[in-house]
């Protein structure tokens, strides 16, 4: 019974459940989804991660390449993001080149990753002007059940947590490049940046609910995938405020979205290096 | 922070100057500048889309963003993106089911605070075409500079020296936060201020929507 109603009144079957101060899967408004983490599952790439967000999943690879840095700034690596929707993530993505949504999410994870600072590009170069490493990460999503960027951040920093750089000496002279596979160092991580996103709902014109970690339909219900509310957080600081149209907030709803997105980052952190630890253990 | 700020502060923007029709064949175009940078839009709707783009419940918003050098890139859909979100929360696309309106937006100079230059040409484009809005809504931009001190609506010098820049949309009837995207890394205070402070800016967008209104439209001004 409760299905035909969703489905005829979708609006109001969304509204009765916000008005009993719960949501459609059982949660309360400010309760995230249950986050599960694995680290190096692809053995073929230098450093993977599979992150599972309630249903939403992504995984994470990394690649390494050699390249030579660009002129103008000879001393800087290179770091390249790619977030890949699928057609068998949702039934809204076609097969083909990568659709206008997957572009904006790419350049959100990009941009966070960028402004967070947790990677210092020169730490990628090797010799100035004449090699650097270049890192593709790779971002597939198999489900999308919403809240996307959250599960692409944390697959990706699971990811850098666990790159190894191999060191590679070069002659200057002979230019002659050789890597040693079994020389590996760590790649520095400045601190652990946490996206959270929050969908924006306008319940009686009046009242703004915040609803944390949304789900897909939760997001379509609030005015669609891209209206999310995403607070991103790097070591106390905060790296990127995005809300793209959607509900409007109030100073207050806003004060709110920025304390249960600083709760959200100690939890996300936690679930991250007990991932961290325990594989360091198993070894 | 916020309440010994009426005293320090005067809110000044950058000198706005706005033409209505600059483009003679489109339903609606504006070209306005804020100190250097200047943006031109042209808005054409609501008119006939393919069918697989029609939506029944509303009409489909389409955004073309082309920059300086007129090449394609990642970055131009993410703004076309943001356009087109702020835009959606303000036209009342319920009015006119099964058509399309496009956005069409042209950058001219880019003398910082671009995307809110381009946003309020935006909306000022679609006050010219006539398309039926919930409410206008105006950007303001604001700037970190290193000694962590809030710039509002920043020149193309303070911006070389900054470390993050934000973006704030409000609406017009009770200045509620639209749309926001920022840039570089800031503290929860900076944030608080440059939101504030933009909040309290914002009336002078919208008084300037107002003086312009008047002069091209004696008739609703």
């Amino acid at each position: 019974m409760s299905e035909v109603y969703k489905l005829i009144h979708p609006v109001k079957h969304f509204n009765d459940y916000i008005s009993i101060k719960t949501r459609l899967d059982g949660r309360n408004f400010d309760e995230h989804r249950n986050i599960k983490l694995n680290v190096n599952s692809i053995k073929t790439a230098d450093a993977s991660a599979v992150v599972k967000c309630g249903n939403t999943t992504v995984v994470c690879g990394i690649k390494l390449e050699l390249a030579v840095p660009k002129a103008e700034e000879p001393d800087l690596g290179f770091l390249i993001t790619n977030v890949e929707l699928p057609a068998l993530c949702s039934s809204k993505y076609r097969p083909g080149p990568p659709s206008d949504y997957a572009q904006v999410i790419n350049n959100i994870v990009s941009e966070i990753i960028k402004n967070s600072k947790c990677i210092d590009l020169k730490d990628l170069c090797i010799v100035p002007d004449k090699l650097a490493w270049v890192v593709y990460c790779d971002m597939v999503c198999i489900d999308h059940d919403g809240s996307l960027v959250d599960a692409c951040i944390i697959a990706l920093i699971a990811s850098f947590k666990t790159l190894l750089l191999p060191s590679v000496n070069y002659d200057t002279e002979t230019e002659e490049i050789k890597v040693e596979t079994n020389e590996r160092i760590n790649l520095k991580i400045h601190g652990l940046p946490v996206a959270t996103s929050f969908a924006v709902y306008e319940h009686f014109q009046s009242q703004i609910i915040l609803l944390t970690d949304p789900t897909n339909y939760e997001e379509e219900m609030c005015g669609g995938n891209g209206s999310n509310l995403i607070i991103s957080y790097n070591k106390g600081l905060l790296c990127g405020i995005q809300k793209l149209g959607g509900g409007s907030l109030s100073t207050e709803n806003n004060e709110e979205a920025i304390r249960l997105a600083e709760q959200h980052t100690i939890a996300v952190e936690k679930v991250i290096n007990a991932c961290l630890e325990g594989k360091g253990t198993n070894k | 922070m916020v309440t010994d700020m009426k005293d320090v502060q005067d809110f000044k923007l950058k000198p706005m100057k706005c033409e209505f029709n600059f483009l003679s064949k489109s339903d609606g175009s504006a070209i306005l500048s804020q100190g250097d940078t200047v943006s031109l839009v042209s808005v054409n709707g609501p008119l006939d889309i393919k069918m697989t783009s029609q939506r029944i419940d509303k009409s489909t918003l389409e955004v073309l963003f082309s920059n300086k050098n007129g090449k394609p890139s990642v970055e131009n859909r993410y703004k076309e993106n943001i356009v087109k979100q702020t835009c959606e929360a303000a036209i009342l696309g319920s009015l006119y089911p099964r058509t399309g309106i496009n956005v069409t937006i042209q950058e001219l100079e880019d003398y910082g605070g671009f995307l809110a230059c381009t946003l309020n040409c935006t909306c000022l484009a679609l006050l010219n075409s006539g398309v039926s809005m919930r409410n206008v809504f105006a950007a303001v931009s604001c700037a970190v500079d290193n000694q962590g001190n809030v710039i509002l609506d920043p020149t193309h010098a303070q911006l070389q020296t900054s470390t993050a820049t934000m973006t704030f949309v409000f609406d017009s009837r009770d200045k509620s936060l639209i749309t926001c995207f920022t840039d570089g890394c800031f503290s929860q205070d900076a944030y608080r201020e440059a939101l504030e402070r933009s909040r309290s800016a914002s009336d002078l967008v919208f008084a300037f929507y107002r003086d312009i209104i008047r002069k091209y439209c004696n008739v609703i001004g």
